[in-house]
């Protein structure tokens, strides 16, 4: 498993543009499709401006370490923060069936992160939320 | 982001540019309420030079479409990137909003 980059970042939305760079600078050198750097950019922004935005209610300074590594043709995202814990495996999606006026305007993305993943895992160790994601290329 | 607002007969054309993600949606979100305060009820968002999106953003389109629908209004969308329409489709976008490739077919469908 080869790393590509480890970053640490502060809870801060503003420290999302960090992430975004890596995974284009990433997806740019490696040849990978706009979408699917897009994709990727995505899943990262929902899940951290989900920690950033709720994860802390006392607020204070954090630090949340994301992670990628490459295995051949699998891409590999390790999300660890000391945020709330939070299980994306088990929060709500939305009806994504129902007419307009119906459709509720909350859990789109996690459910972006879920179906644009291949897998998700999700442990809760010693204080800390480690979310590990994989998507094949 | 960048907002351009047009009138094209009655229609209210706005032509979206750059990011719409959690920094920046409020901006659209605003000028939706703007032109549903002046009473216009028939929209098209132009994502010509959109080149990101996430919830936020789609969460301010979902809100746009069920106000406008409120009041018998319409909300259509148009040129979007190919490399974005996945993520519509995944949202169930593409059910709820008519979608065109050019702003042109977008405006042909409103008369």
């Amino acid at each position: 498993m080869e790393p590509v980059f480890s970053l640490r970042i502060a809870n801060r939305l503003l420290e999302l543009d960090r992430v975004a760079d890596a995974v284009e600078a990433f997806g740019e050198a490696h040849g990978l499709a706009a979408k699917l750097r897009y994709q990727l950019r995505l899943v990262l922004d929902e899940l951290l401006t989900n920690t950033i935005s709720y994860g802390y209610p006392e607020d204070g300074e954090h630090v949340i370490t994301v992670s990628m590594s490459q295995d051949g043709s699998r891409l590999r995202f390790l999300l660890v923060d000391d945020a709330l814990p939070f299980d994306p495996l088990t929060a709500k999606t939305p009806d994504l069936g129902a007419e307009a006026d119906a459709r509720p305007i909350g859990g789109l993305g996690i459910h972006l992160v879920r179906a644009i993943m291949d897998r998700v895992a999700y442990e809760r160790v010693g204080g800390t939320n480690r979310l590990l994601l994989e998507k094949d290329i | 982001m960048q907002l351009v607002e047009k009138e094209s007969g009655e229609v209210t054309v706005l032509e979206l540019g750059g990011r719409l993600d959690s920094n920046t949606s409020k901006v659209l979100e605003d000028k939706v309420m703007e032109i549903l305060g002046q009473g216009k009820k028939k929209v098209l968002m132009d994502f010509k030079d959109v080149d990101y999106i996430n919830s936020t953003g789609l969460r301010v389109l979902l809100l746009a479409l069920q106000q406008l629908k409120k009041i018998q209004g319409r909300l259509v969308l148009s040129s979007i990137k190919d490399y974005m329409k996945e993520v519509f489709e995944i949202s169930g976008y593409t059910e709820i909003f008519p979608i065109f490739t050019t702003q042109e077919e977008a405006l042909a469908n409103f008369s």
